[in-house]
């Protein structure tokens, strides 16, 4: 769907394999080798005092503090909605929880364990530290659940439902996760990037104060798209200065973007970011928060770089990530929209 | 009783996952709940199934235990002369 109205992207960060929230990774971008790799962790302190953080798996602590620091930097303390995505949520707490289900015989099952082994867990706490007793939804849909909570949040800011939005997507691994979804061929394929955590929060808002604010200008989810659909999607989201590709090294999930891109993109400048994030369910979020750091900075890293590398300014962004049948897509402008 | 009062320590200490402190911080006489070690009625439930997991003790009724979690001290009592493994 194309935007109606403004909506801004006014705060973004992360906690990734990348040094956590800040985006030095533009200039002292970490290549990482091997399988998977656990999140940086910045010291939660500052965000969670003891008492607050001893029940909290490290999922919880990364949602609570990419939260904290997108709503001071957006000036926004009190969203209107917020908005969770997230591939299998809190994996470590579910896993302990099943381990003791399996080891006690369904009895004497730990009550912070059941507590946090549900999806929607995140959001809630966001909601309960913040007091933001508004809308809440999480979105689990595997490797789209990033899209689909921007799509409510952007459907629901362009009908004026809501002026304000806290979008977070965020993703843990265990040994344990890892090793399954590497067995049903997931992770781990020949080639393929490595696998690692993701948290990041986005500040979507309908106002601004700041004329370099990123805009979401465009946001679809699409169930196996016809050529006609995609030539007509083409058409309607006008021209692309990058498209951010959620390449893994997967020959058949590549294939799949190259074929798109050369059908629809062949001109514009080709950047990847999963080969500095790392894959997860919800690596497409980390993508977005690439593509408005790049906007905002006008500068990317050598690394993320595919093909057709560009000097002059980047107006706009296209966000690609496919996944199984799905095509995702977000286009990202820089500057205010003329009226 | 005081192997007990320590091995019952480190139990709560992970059980609540209390990172911060140590056995030696906890005053086995102070009360566990609202001040001292300030544990919540999640806490309660978690030592609900520590009792139960770890010496066989299956308290069913709540105000039984509200009198045994007064403090380490008195749990320890209660398990020594009640419990089962």
């Amino acid at each position: 769907m194309k935007c109606t109205k403004p909506i801004y992207i006014l705060a973004t960060n992360q906690i990734s394999i990348q040094e956590p929230l800040t985006d030095n990774w533009i200039e002292n971008p970490v290549i990482y080798e091997g399988l998977y790799h656990e999140a940086i962790d910045p010291p939660f302190k500052k965000w969670l005092s003891p008492g607050e953080a001893r029940r909290l798996g490290k999922i919880m602590k990364r949602a609570v503090a990419t939260s904290a620091v997108t709503m001071e930097q957006s000036g926004i303390q009190d969203p209107d909605a917020i908005i969770t995505a997230t591939g299998l949520g809190c994996v470590k707490n579910t896993e302990l929880f099943l381990t003791d289900m399996c080891n006690n015989g369904e009895q004497l099952l730990k009550p912070t364990q059941f507590m946090q082994s549900t999806h929607n867990t995140i959001g809630s706490l966001i909601a309960i530290l913040n007091r933001c007793h508004g809308y809440n939804v999480t979105y689990a849909n595997g490797d789209t659940s990033t899209e689909n909570a921007m799509l409510d949040a952007v459907t629901q800011l362009t009908s004026g439902d809501i002026r304000t939005a806290l979008v977070g997507a965020h993703d843990e691994m265990t040994p344990c996760y890892y090793t399954l979804l590497e067995r049903i061929g997931y992770y781990g394929a020949e080639g393929m990037v490595t696998s690692g955590e993701t948290a990041v929060s986005f500040m979507l808002s309908t106002e601004t104060d700041n004329a370099a604010d990123c805009m979401v200008e465009y946001i679809d989810v699409m169930y196996r798209p016809t050529d006609n659909q995609l030539s007509g999607l083409v058409n309607e989201i006008g021209s692309i200065d990058c498209i951010m590709a959620g390449l893994n090294g997967r020959h058949d999930t590549d294939d799949k973007y190259n074929s798109l891109i050369a059908r629809h993109f062949n001109n514009s400048t080709i950047l990847q970011y999963k080969n500095l994030f790392g894959e997860s369910m919800t690596a497409s979020a980390l993508g977005i928060y690439a593509a408005t750091t790049i906007l905002s900075r006008q500068r990317y890293p050598e690394a993320m770089l595919v093909r057709n590398g560009v000097n002059s300014k980047i107006d706009n962004i296209l966000c690609i990530n496919m996944s199984g049948d799905y095509i995702a897509i977000l286009k990202l402008s820089t500057g205010k929209r003329q009226s | 009783m005081d192997q007990l009062i320590k091995e019952l320590k480190e139990e709560i200490i992970e059980v609540l996952n209390l990172e911060e402190i140590t056995p030696e911080d906890i005053d086995e006489n102070a009360p566990l709940f609202g001040e001292g070690l300030g544990l919540d009625s999640i806490d309660a439930l978690e030592l609900i199934v520590l009792m139960e997991k770890n010496y066989g003790i299956r308290l069913t009724d709540p105000a039984q235990g509200k009198e045994i979690f007064k403090s380490i001290a008195v749990m320890a009592d209660y398990i020594s002369k009640n419990r089962k493994k």
